[in-house]
């Protein structure tokens, strides 16, 4: 594999995110930049590919299961050398690989996505096998606050505690919106934290964008002695970087035209510089 | 049958240590084998078959052999888009188990009963669908998905119907097989509890018929069912599912696309249950007793012939 200096600047990262998106005049910016941090201190800090390989069997895990958010790893793996140039430039085009929503025959995507509450579970499984095998992979998964509707993620919340997989982590972007509105009008949440904690995991909330914080708070977890899965309750603001998307939801679903394209790189472009 | 499965199941755990057998809190006594000599390899993923599936996902990912057993109506009906989306679209090698498919569960009702099991899963891709009749078809169809380099489902229906093989069965995926001679223009083919009927009504009426069973629903070996179309002057398929894209649809879409014959489907019609009772008061209901069949086989030989 082609290596980078893994760098994972948030802005470059937003920027491959935008150049992605005005090229296969796609949807899901937001909830793209609202994971943008999360994935970035994965991949810097937290994530083991021995040899950069996406497939190696000892690998750690990274799991989307808001695959609507699947831009953001494309760009972190466009960072890594597992996507070139071209897949990027050429998203969307007939006959291509990466899709709107993960696909697992991608090596770099551990789940296919896109129907909500699958990619916990597996991430749980993969949790249980690496229980099984001693082999101290680390299983992170990332949900979305409105893909915790789903009545399968409590279920697997239940397993992991049950089962003691203190090596699995979810992390839960909270960024307040889901598809067709604030979580707070579709479907109250609340306390996601207390969630979390009633259902047996060790459990931390910090600032999304925040990585330092982020990273403190991952760290803080992996190191705890308890048994007990882990949970990391992100605040972030969806369409994050890009000021005229943050907190609009209608960036789910609005396709970038040649001025947006070019005002949203200039918002990344002046936080950068 | 159920005894045969408690067996073959530890066997194959005993053999392979990367068997895991996961259970949505299903399975009471069946198992007491089992983990007695695997106790490591088991798992009660509890009553949440969703999440049931995502782990054995998960597991298979990491290279584990993961059997999920569950009641038919719940695995794999309940949890069809997580086989779809976890385990087929990636061709793991998951084996699902269907207990009690068809009306096993007469008494209990709609809920657990699993009359549209074949249809949902053989549309499904990379997904191979098993259906055996007796012991021996059992033992080939778990020796069959150990060997499976995709994701399996396999039902098994009313248990203790009685065999219609004597001895262990040497045959290929896909095989169906011959489980009575005739010579005569009609030709049953069943599937699971219903070829131990078939055989009956045979034996009872249609002498000259030849019966078969297919322990595979998918894949299936076509060629064997169009050299049967080709000789046949009518065809009737038996089994316990609902008629819609069932068993006997598979053999009147390979039918009438290779060798238009006469086909008689014979299954539960667009309906679910309507009443509680024993199960073989509810095969009545339904047309599936050998009263009911046996007419309705005989009108069919009339008009066809």
């Amino acid at each position: 594999m082609r290596r980078h200096n893994f760098r994972f600047d948030p802005q470059r990262l937003r920027m491959t995110v935008l150049d992605m998106a005005y090229a296969g005049s796609t949807v899901h910016l937001g909830c793209a930049f609202s994971i943008i941090e999360i994935l970035a201190v994965l991949y810097r800090w937290h994530l083991r590919y021995p040899a950069n390989n996406p497939n190696a069997v000892d690998r750690d895990y990274l799991v989307l299961s808001k695959g609507h958010g699947v831009m953001a790893q494309y760009a972190c793996m466009h960072e890594l050398g597992w996507l070139d140039d071209a897949a990027i430039k050429g998203y969307f085009s007939d006959g291509s690989a990466l899709t709107g929503l993960s696909d697992s025959r991608v090596p770099g995507l551990e789940v296919t996505s896109g129907s909500l509450g699958h990619g916990f579970s597996v991430g749980v499984g993969l949790a249980l096998a690496s229980k099984r095998y001693n082999s101290g992979q680390k299983t992170y998964v990332v949900v979305g606050d409105g893909e915790i509707n789903e009545g399968a993620i409590w279920e697997g919340a239940l397993f992991a505690a049950h089962n003691s997989l203190k090596d699995f982590m979810v992390i839960v972007d909270e960024n307040g919106f889901q598809a067709m509105g604030r979580t707070s009008d579709v479907m109250s949440l609340n306390s996601i934290s207390r969630k979390f904690d009633a259902f047996g995991f060790e459990t931390v909330t910090v600032d999304g964008h925040d990585q330092e914080a982020l990273n403190q708070a991952i760290q803080s977890l992996q190191s705890s002695a308890l048994e007990t899965p882990k949970a990391v309750i992100a605040r972030t603001i969806k369409g994050k970087g890009v000021s005229f998307m943050e907190n609009d939801n209608s960036w789910h679903y609005t396709r970038l035209t040649k001025d947006t394209y070019r005002q949203a790189l200039d918002c990344l472009e002046r936080k950068s510089g | 049958m159920r005894s045969t499965f408690s067996k073959e199941i530890t066997r194959i755990a005993q053999a392979n240590d990367s068997v895991v057998l996961l259970t949505g809190d299903h399975g009471y006594a069946l198992f007491d084998e089992f983990r007695k000599h695997c106790p490591n390899q088991y798992i009660n993923a509890g009553i949440a078959e969703q999440n049931m599936i995502g782990v054995a996902a998960g597991l298979a990912k990491a290279g584990f052999r993961p059997f999920v057993y569950g009641l038919s109506a719940f695995v794999p009906i309940r949890v069809l888009e997580q086989i779809k989306i976890d385990l087929a679209h990636d061709s793991l090698p998951v084996v699902l188990i269907g207990d009690g498919a068809g009306l096993v569960y007469s008494h209990l009702g709609t809920s657990h009963q699993a009359i549209e099991d074949i249809a949902a899963t053989r549309a499904l891709a990379n997904l191979q669908v098993y259906s055996p009749a007796d012991r021996y078809e059992l033992t080939h169809c778990l020796d069959l998905s150990i060997k499976s380099q995709t994701t399996v489902y396999l039902r098994f229906g009313k248990a203790d119907r009685g065999d219609v093989h004597d001895r262990p069965i040497d045959a290929h995926l896909g095989d169906l097989l011959k489980v009575r001679e005739g010579a005569g223009p009609l030709v049953i083919l069943a599937t699971g509890s219903m070829t131990r009927t078939a055989i009956d009504i045979a034996d009872q009426e249609f002498s000259d018929a030849e019966v078969w069973s297919a322990p595979c629903i998918k894949p299936i070996n076509e060629l064997t069912i169009i050299a049967i179309a080709r000789r046949a002057s009518c065809i009737v398929c038996l089994e316990e599912h609902s008629i819609h894209a069932g068993f006997g649809s598979v053999v009147a879409e390979l039918v009438a696309q290779h060798a238009p014959t006469r086909v008689l489907r014979i299954g539960i019609e667009d309906r679910f249950s309507e009443t509680c009772g024993s199960y073989e008061y509810l095969l009545q209901e339904h047309g599936l007793d050998t009263f009911s069949i046996r007419k309705r086989i005989a009108d069919f030989v009339q008009v066809s012939l």
